[in-house]
This record gives structure tokens, sequence and C-alpha cells, in this order.
């Protein structure tokens, strides 16, 4: 018969004393984990979401409509679904400044939605062929020759949602019926959720009366420059040039978007920090009641033969449990929140799907140590008080 | 060499500036095997020579030795390791943890021992069986009377084989017949394994069993 009695399971029945508190302390740890989770999962990924976009997008200048800078970015970094247009004429006019080594065009029209479910809008890109170079890397290696009027090529995402039957293309792309003859990899951009077709089909669109564009309208020119040119300096001369439209060089694409994370990270950290002060100070609170309700039995275990590291260990065992458990759920959940609530918002689509599970790892470990490092801040000294209680109680009555 | 040997001792306590000398210059030599029985008053200083023994209270002057060395020259873990391994105390009071049954608490020395636990559960289901308790060995302390929780006591202070047993009144409660029964175990377990025995007791007739016995008045100890 060998039943084992560890300080572990001593540990665990005295947390099972008075559950209602060890749940609140547990829930508080959970709560402040699970925004840590959220907020690190959310500033990364708009950061990592931001900084991919830009790096790879094939183009070193964009080009959009005066006032639409904000929208441009929207598009290409966050799937959202915006309409913006340009007179044609400025692909020439552009063209022409010094430095700008080739040109491409694309016109966004207004969007698809989902047939039953909860899919997001698709914008529908009308692109050039010829002078293409933004889609072409991306476009899937079964994919040969041009596109034909009628077909379409779609983002990853958008194939996956047409492939379940979630969007149904072939009837709904403004009256027209298109045909899916190609996918884009992932790019972890704005492409992913846009469906491609060449710009011989604007004609019939604009026929058919569907969409906002009026003839003779681009919405966005995207620009190479030549070797050796500044990026920032073509942008400039480009924006110079014309009060028509705003240039922006690859680097500054999306820095509305992560001056405005820098704002929230602040506000994060301020959140951050006086939740976690709060909870230290419960996570004290709680083992100052405990030391003061134990102080006998700890005599008692001091007089039987405990010594001061037995004292520490077995309340630390129960830090422990608190800090993981609470940890955990908070992991649990703020990942969850991550993943599913933000779809609510624009913003935060995907902020956690997006990740890499190196990534999520990464997250989730320091969440869990600060989650259980804050349970132990709190509850340092009174354990160290606790450890040094003389033996002397023991011998008096309760 | 004696196993036990207090060199003058004196204990002085100060409550809010009243002082009480509970324990005043008392000497005492130890042999191991001895069977010693300690009658006095009530707040004669009983319990806190036996404290001073079992290493829970330091005396304010004096030297209390065991087996030749100074314990009150050990540190904080020594000392902690002298009371779990070689002493085993019976409190005056109730004195079980409430969390743990009867088995873990007899058990709860083992978790502060060094040596080899995985006898543990078959040594404390034995002794609860010899104290009397055997069925009761996955209750709780609030499911047990006053003098079955003594019990438990009993067999927790003997888990860690000590050398010298500290008993503060331990049949206190107990029925006779009872108490009979402990009295019989402590004397095969000092004939049988020479543990010495501190007995404090109120009752005469057990006191006149042991070898040795004390009497304590007003902090002084005489032998008789
Ligand atoms: N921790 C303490 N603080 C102050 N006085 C104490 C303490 N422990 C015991 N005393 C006093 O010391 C004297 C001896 O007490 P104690 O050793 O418990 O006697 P006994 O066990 O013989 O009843 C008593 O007067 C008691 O009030
Ligand atoms: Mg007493």
């Amino acid at each position: 018969m060998t039943k084992s009695f560890t300080l572990f399971s001593f540990a665990t029945r005295n947390l099972k004393r008075k559950p209602l508190r060890t749940a609140v302390l547990v829930l508080s740890i959970a709560l402040l984990v699970s925004a840590l989770v959220f907020i690190l999962s959310f500033v990364r990924r708009v950061d990592t979401v931001v900084r991919t976009a830009s790096d790879r997008l094939g183009a070193d200048v964009i080009i959009v409509p005066a006032g639409s800078r904000g929208a441009a970015d929207d598009i290409l970094l966050e799937n959202t679904v915006k309409t913006f247009y340009m007179d044609k004429g400025l692909v020439e006019k552009v063209g022409r400044i010094k430095g700008v080594d080739s040109l491409t065009y694309q016109t966004y029209l207004a969007s698809i939605t989902g047939e039953c479910c909860d899919v997001p809008e698709t914008i529908v890109v009308a692109f050039n062929q010829d002078t293409d170079f933004i889609i072409k890397p991306w476009l899937d290696k079964a994919m040969t020759g041009r596109l034909k009027k009628g077909e379409a090529i779609v983002g990853s995402e958008s194939a996956m949602n047409i492939s379940l039957g979630l969007t149904e293309v072939d009837s709904h792309l403004f009256g027209n019926l298109f045909k899916m003859v190609g996918t884009l990899e992932k790019t972890g951009t704005g492409l992913d959720t846009a469906i491609f077709i060449d710009e011989s089909n604007i004609e019939d669109i604009l026929i058919k009366g569907k969409s906002g564009l009026k003839p003779g309208q681009i919405s966005i020119i995207f620009a190479r420059v030549k070797k050796g040119e500044d990026p920032s300096k073509v942008a400039g001369d480009i924006q110079d040039s014309s009060v028509e439209v705003n240039a922006v060089a690859r680097k500054d694409i999306g820095r509305n978007i992560l001056s405005t994370l820098k704002d929230l990270n602040r506000v994060f950290f301020v959140t951050v920090m006086l939740v976690s002060v709060l909870s230290v100070f419960l996570v004290w609170a709680v083992f100052s009641a405990i030391a003061n309700e134990r102080a006998w039995e700890i005599g008692i275990m001091r007089a039987i033969g405990a010594r001061e590291g037995h004292v520490s260990g077995l309340f630390l065992v129960e830090v422990l449990f608190i800090g993981m458990t609470g940890s955990i759920l908070g992991i649990v959940a703020g990942t969850t929140i991550s993943v599913f609530l933000a779809k609510n918002f624009m913003l935060l689509k995907n902020v956690s799907a997006g990740l890499g599970l190196a990534e999520r790892l990464v997250i989730a470990l320091l969440s869990l140590t600060a989650g259980v490092g804050i349970c132990v801040a709190g509850a340092m000294s009174p354990i160290r008080r606790l450890k040094k209680m003389e033996p002397l109680l023991a011998i008096r009555k309760e | 060499m004696p196993q036990i040997e207090l060199k003058d001792i004196s204990k002085i306590y100060t409550v809010g500036g009243q002082t009480i000398k509970a324990i005043d210059s008392v000497s005492l030599k130890i042999a191991r095997g001895d069977f010693l029985s300690v009658v006095g008053h009530s707040g004669s200083g009983k319990t806190t020579l036996l404290s001073i023994i079992g290493g829970i209270i330091r005396p304010t002057s004096g030297n209390m030795l065991f087996e030749g060395g100074d314990i009150s020259n050990l540190d904080d873990d020594a000392l902690s390791g002298y009371r779990n391994e070689k002493v085993g105390f019976m409190f005056q009071f109730a004195s079980l943890l409430p969390v743990l049954t009867s088995v873990e608490n007899v058990m709860l020395p083992g978790l502060f021992s060094s040596a080899d636990r995985s006898d543990d559960y078959r040594k404390a289901a034995e002794y609860l069986d010899i104290v009397g308790i055997g069925d009761k060995i996955n209750s709780y302390p609030s499911q047990l009377s006053g003098g079955q929780q003594r019990r438990v006591a009993i067999a927790r202070a003997l888990l860690n084989d000590p050398d010298v047993i500290l008993a503060d009144e331990p049949t206190g409660d107990l029925d006779e017949e009872t108490e009979a029964d402990i009295m019989a175990l402590f004397k095969r377990l000092n004939h049988e394994k020479k543990i010495t025995f501190i007995l404090i007791t109120h009752n005469l007739h057990l006191a006149a069993q042991a070898s040795r016995r004390l009497r304590m008045t007003r902090g002084a100890l005489e032998e008789f």
C-alpha cells in the first residue's frame, strides 16, 4: 500500500478550503492574462500586417486620389472595402516624372458580399495585365496565359470562401458571370480577400450600371522607381506635380496605422500596468488574510519540524497553482477573443489568426510569466512573514 | 554522556512590561531510555520546560544539550531538523491540521524530513491502528471526538521514529481504558525501542509508573 501525501496535495487541499476566494484570484489573473494576450497579439499582428504588407507590395510608390491616402492604406493592409476614383489621364502624367521606371494601375470596384454567412465584404479589383507587376508575383503556378474577359483570379482567402460556397462569384459580380481560373498564394496583405479581373470587364460593368465608377476612371497607380532613385523623393515630386493625387513611398505606407498603434500601445501599457498593480495588491491582500488565518497551523508545522523553506514552499505551490491556472485560462480566453471576437472589428480582424505558432507561443509564454510573476510578487511579503512564524504558537491554545 | 542535559535553564516571559519566571534555574540529566513523569500545578512551567527540551522555544539563560551538543547553537534549519527527527511532541492542546485526514496528519512530519518516505502510509495506518482508530484513517479532525484527535496526534509524534517523546498531558481527555492502552504503548516503545519519554500528567497513578518522577513548583524542578 503506497499512498503518497505530498506538499502539492497539501497545497491543493488548502486551496479548496475557500473555493470562492481561490476562484476569484484565479479569475482575476485569468482576466489580466487574457487582456495581455489579446493586446500583445493585437499589437504584434497589426505591426506585422503593416510591415509585411508594405514589404511585399511590389511597388516603390503608390499614387491615389488626393484625400484617399488613408483609404488606400486600409485596402492594402487591412482588407477593408473602399472605393475612390481619379482620372486615368494621371497615369501618363505620373509616368513623365523623373525617376519613375514603370507604372501600373488598378480600379477598385464596389464589393460583393457573402451569400449566406458572415463572410467579409470582398473588393473586386480590375487591373491592367500588360503592365501589372503587383499581382503577377503571387499568381499560382497553375495559372498560365492571360486572363480572359469573364475570368477571375481570387485571393487565397476569397478562394476559400468561394470553395466553401460562402461567396457566389458566378452570379454576383455586378450582374456578370465570372469564372474562377486561378488563385493567389497567401500574401498576408489586402490581396488575400480581393477578386481580380481584367480591366476589359469594366465596360460591361459600367453598362450594367452596378458600380459607382464612371468611364475613364481608375483608383490607384503603382510606380517603380529607377535604380538608385530615392522613392521618398520621387513620391514627393509626384505629389508636387499634381494637386489631384497623394503619392506615398512604400516605407510610409501604413505610417498612420503604426502611429495610431503607438498611441494605442501607450493606452494598453497604462491599462496593463494598472491591472497588474491591482492584481498584485489583490494577491497580497488575500495572502495576508491567509497568513493570519493559518498562523496557528504554521506554528504547528514548525513545531513538528517544518523548516522555513517548507512553509514558503507550501505557499509557493499554492501561489503557483493560482498563477498557472489563471494564466492558462487567460491564454485560452485571450487567444479566443483575439481570434473570434476581434473579427467583428475591422482594425482587429484576424488579430491572432494571422500569427504564427511560434509568435503565439512567445506571447503565451510572456503572458504566463507575467501572470505567475504577478502572483508571486503579490504573495512575497505575506509568505516571508509566514515562514518567520515562531513554532511557539503551537503550544498555546488556538 | 547523558542523552539530554539541562544546565541551569531559566525562562523569563515578558508580557506588557511584566516578567514571569516560568523556569527557574533547572538542571537535569536524562539518559537514553529513561521514562520521566512530571507533575505540578497548572502554570508551574511544565509545558515551557518541555518546549525548551523539544527545541520549540529557546531558554532565556542556560544550556540545553542533546547528545552533548547545545541546541541553542543550531541555526533555524538544523533546529527544525532536530524537532522533526529527534523529537516526537504530543501537544497539550488540539494540534491537528483541519484540512488533512487522520492519516495525512500522521504523515505530515514525513513531509519535512529528508529520509525515505515510501513507507509512511503503511506506518501511519499502523500507528493509527495501534492507538485504536484504524477505522478513522480517512476522517477529518472535525469528524473526530477530542479523544480521537488526541490519538491521531500521538500517532503523528511516532512517525519519524523519534529518540525522545515529549508528551504534554497526552491522555488528558481519554477514558481510563484508552489511557491504560496508550500508557502500555508508551512503555512498550520505551522498552523495545529505547525511546526516552518525558510525560507530563495530572494522573498520579500514571506518574507513579515512570522510572523517574519529577515535580514542578513555580518553575523549580525536584525529583522525588
Ligand atoms: N508564551 C508565553 N508568554 C507569556 N507567558 C507565558 C507563555 N507561556 C507560558 N507563560 C506563563 O508561564 C508560566 C508557565 O506556563 P506553562 O509552562 O504553560 O505551565 P504549565 O504547563 O505547567 O501549566 C505561566 O504563568 C504562564 O502563564
Ligand atoms: Mg501546560
